[in-house]
């Protein structure tokens, strides 16, 4: 059929089914890019004259590639609590899990399980381990509802993590958890086929080298280690979204309606349990590989769950990107307001941008304002944290996404084009 | 198999028959029993207010162990200010009372304010916001007494020596009664706890207020139909909550086991979560019970593992925790709980 006019020309392209699933799918798009883009954006600026203050206000590549796995543990847990209505307050039990797993293959401690196993394995393998708890727990726990779940999931957490803490097969002192031996990191990508893995880690990385221009170590972990994040976040959307999903929704509504209309919930439940759980353990997986190592107190201790908690409040509860953006509020507020490593934030930037006059200025009976500042920013991010936490709770109790969802009156991805462009 | 091997072999070489005979032997045994009555006391007084406040407002206080906490740093304060190296052990007894009122009266005023200001605009929303706020609410609060005690040159993480410094020389030494020869702690920690049960028992079932607490549980809209200030009540109840939360971190201040620090916070309100929940959320009685229990089967596990099966030195510390899946896998909703609490 021969195209007549430019106009014409346009409605066929714009109907065309590439074009409108990219229109369908441009938030997502958006949102890959931005997060793409931010180790060559963070690089530029800490080159330009901005560079204090982009140190200070922005996080640090180590902490981005934390905010990536760790947000897929936020998203799991959302994925459970957020969705079905069931707080689960031990998660932390599949993230140590995954990562325990990871981290015991490679050191040769499994049987059967050599410790060349590729990465991509072990990360699976931990993964599925991770479910056949969720099954266990789950299986136990869904007799009960509100805080007796979240109470039984806390207490079969806090065994585990006590076990771990003892658990002398791990190595000399398993208080202080696992590392890795040898110097090699973690290969993720296609096993077996070199030129498609990368390690991962920053001592221990590959890096780079694209158009000339090289990636640093932790830059490539950044990338690899968002693909995995990425799939894992495409795959809970899609059960999110599947007729599986409304039935979970349905559950967090009103449970007796959802039974009566014939759902058996116990299954519903304990499957999107189990899901829950697999993705968990990919995190605590991706953690190890990132790391090399990991403690009971990172893995297992239920505040890692709190912290996933946080994270999904700020960012949305019942909302699965939200945990994403809620940790890396949370993440950004934390590196800002508290000195941490050789990194960035308010109190070396204070330091250096105030002269000595206003540093050594009494405040009250022998505190100076250096004093001050040290003592209100010197490692204290919790308190801002829970401060921003609990305000959230009182005036912002959807999160950051679900207030952007109820103000645009359906999910921001498919209503945001809408209002932008106009209604197509 | 590795651990059921070593436990097969550990349970050969010291015998299991053998670790029931010394078990059963009365010395033993009552020391026992007293140790699980003290560590009951302990747990009955960490839980009380949470099991209070949720009977009433159906909120569950994640800031309870915080509330704690901040009880053990306040009356170690009063103990260090007020007793000297020469101050005789009855004067530093009275001074402990003087202490727990003052800490009482403080931290009933701090969960006043913090019903009022806080929790109380979250009343119509589900209960899970309430759990989340108090929960940023520790995160606070520990936090700010991390501040102070560093600024005052403590550790925050560990014990409070000078605080402990103040007890007593009769409770700090061994005392012995009859056949037991236990610390002297340990006595005074079953007493004060018989007198907080006593004393909260009292004041629920003997005055008019806790006629009030009691008929609000019950149903809080009937009893608002019939003239009672709920929302006052809700202010008093968590304000008395707190206020016994801090009468027991003042006790556990004293206790080389416990400490004031700030990981006293979590380290009480797990325990206390237990507690309440075995014994069926919101009631009092059920917590009584639940205290005991867990008391008894804590003192009597510990002794199991570290007399008869060493290898297991991990087991103590969850028996706890062991207990809870068990009993809310054999009674989901707790000793003395109604199906409906804590529902979804």
């Amino acid at each position: 059929m021969a195209i007549s006019s430019a106009t014409e020309l346009r409605q066929r392209l714009e109907t065309s089914w590439p074009v409108e699933s990219i229109q369908r799918q441009q938030v997502y798009l958006v949102v890959i890019a931005l997060l793409a883009a931010y180790p060559a954006v963070y690089h530029l600026l800490s080159q330009s004259p901005l560079a204090n203050e982009t140190v200070a206000l922005l996080p640090r590549m180590e902490t981005m590639v934390g905010v990536l796995y760790f947000a897929l543990f936020a998203m799991s847990f959302d994925f459970i609590s957020g969705y079905t209505g069931y707080l689960s307050f031990g998660h932390a039990a599949f993230y140590g899990t995954g990562a325990y797993t990871v981290l015991l293959i490679a050191n040769g401690k499994v049987p059967l399980l050599p410790p060349e196993t590729p990465f991509v394995a072990t990360l699976l393998i931990g993964a599925v381990l991770a479910t056949v708890l969720a099954v266990v727990i789950g299986l136990v726990s869904f007799r009960l509802t509100g805080v007796y779940f979240a109470m039984i999931t806390l207490g079969f957490t806090q065994v585990m993590y006590v076990f771990v803490r003892d658990w002398d097969y791990v190595g000399s002192n398993p208080r202080d958890g696992i590392a890795l031996s040898g110097a090699r990191g973690f290969e993720l990508g296609v096993p077996y086929v070199d030129q498609l893995t990368v390690a991962l880690g920053t001592l221990t990385g590959d890096t780079l080298t694209l158009f000339g221009h090289t990636l640093g170590t932790t830059t490539v972990s950044f990338y690899a280690i968002g693909v995995v994040v990425l799939l894992c976040y495409l795959g809970m959307q899609r059960i999110v979204h599947s007729p599986f999903g409304r039935v979970m929704v349905a559950i967090r509504e009103n449970e007796e309606r959802a039974e009566a209309i014939g759902y058996d919930t116990f299954r519903y439940k304990l499957g999107a349990f189990a899901i829950s759980g697999f993705f968990g353990g990919v995190a605590g997986g991706l953690l190890a590989g990132f790391k090399r190592s990991v403690t009971p107190e990172t893995g297992f201790y239920f505040l890692t769950g709190g912290d996933a908690l946080l994270a999904s409040i700020i960012g949305g509860f019942g909302t699965l990107a939200g945990p994403l953006w809620g940790h890396l509020f949370d993440e950004v507020i934390r590196e800002f307001l508290s000195k941490q490593g050789q990194g960035g934030g308010l109190l070396p930037y204070l330091r250096e941008a105030l002269s000595e006059g206003v540093l050594t200025t009494e405040l009250v009976g022998g505190l100076t304002v250096e004093g001050f500042i040290t003592a209100a920013l010197n490692g204290h991010a919790s308190l801002y944290v829970g401060v921003v936490f609990v305000l959230f709770v009182l005036y912002v109790p959807d999160g950051l996404v679900g207030t952007v969802r109820d103000r645009l009156g359906g999910p921001v991805a498919r209503r945001l084009p809408e209002r932008l462009w106009g209604e197509r | 198999m590795i651990p059921v091997d070593s436990l097969s072999v550990a349970l050969l070489q010291t015998g299991f028959v053998d670790g029931l005979l010394d078990f059963l032997q009365p010395d033993v045994l009552a020391g026992v029993v007293v140790r699980g009555l003290a560590k009951s006391a302990i747990y009955i007084m960490i839980a009380a207010g949470l099991t209070l406040i949720f009977g009433l407002l159906g909120v569950l206080n994640f800031a309870h162990g915080a509330l704690t906490m901040i009880g053990a740093y306040l009356g170690g304060l009063v103990m260090v200010l007020t007793v000297a190296n020469g101050t005789g052990p009855w004067t530093r007894l009275a001074l402990f009372f003087v202490a727990m009122t003052v800490v009482f009266g403080l931290l009933a005023a701090l969960g006043g304010s913090i019903e009022l200001s806080l929790i109380r605009p979250l009343y119509d929303r589900p209960p899970i916001y309430q759990i989340l706020l108090t929960f940023g609410l520790t995160l606070v609060l520990e936090e700010l007494v991390r501040i102070v005690v560093q600024f005052y040159g403590l550790q925050p993480i560990a014990k409070w020596q000078q605080a402990l410094g103040t007890i007593p020389v009769f409770l700090e030494t061994t005392q012995s009664l009859g056949p037991l020869s236990v610390r002297g702690l340990v006595f005074f920690e079953i007493l004060l706890g018989a007198l907080s049960v006593a004393g909260i028992w009292g004041f629920l079932t003997r005055t008019r207020y806790g006629l009030f607490i009691r008929a609000g549980s019950e149903d809080s809209e009937m009893a608002e139909a019939l003239g009672i200030d709920v929302r006052r009540v809700f202010t008093v109840v968590f304000a008395l909550g707190a206020g016994i939360a801090g009468i027991a971190g003042t006790l556990l201040m004293w206790d080389q086991v416990w400490g004031a620090s700030v990981p006293l916070a979590a380290d009480t309100l797990l325990p206390a979560f237990v507690v309440v929940i075995i014994g069926g959320l919101g009631t009092f009685r059920g917590t009584v019970v639940g205290g005991l229990v867990v008391g008894l089967v804590d003192a009597t596990t510990t002794w199991w593992f570290q007399n008869v099966v060493v290898t297991w030195t991990w087991l103590p510390e969850v028996a706890i925790f062991l207990i809870l899946v068990v009993a809310l896998i054999v009674r989901p909703q707790g000793i003395y709980g109604v199906e409906e609490v804590g529902g979804h």
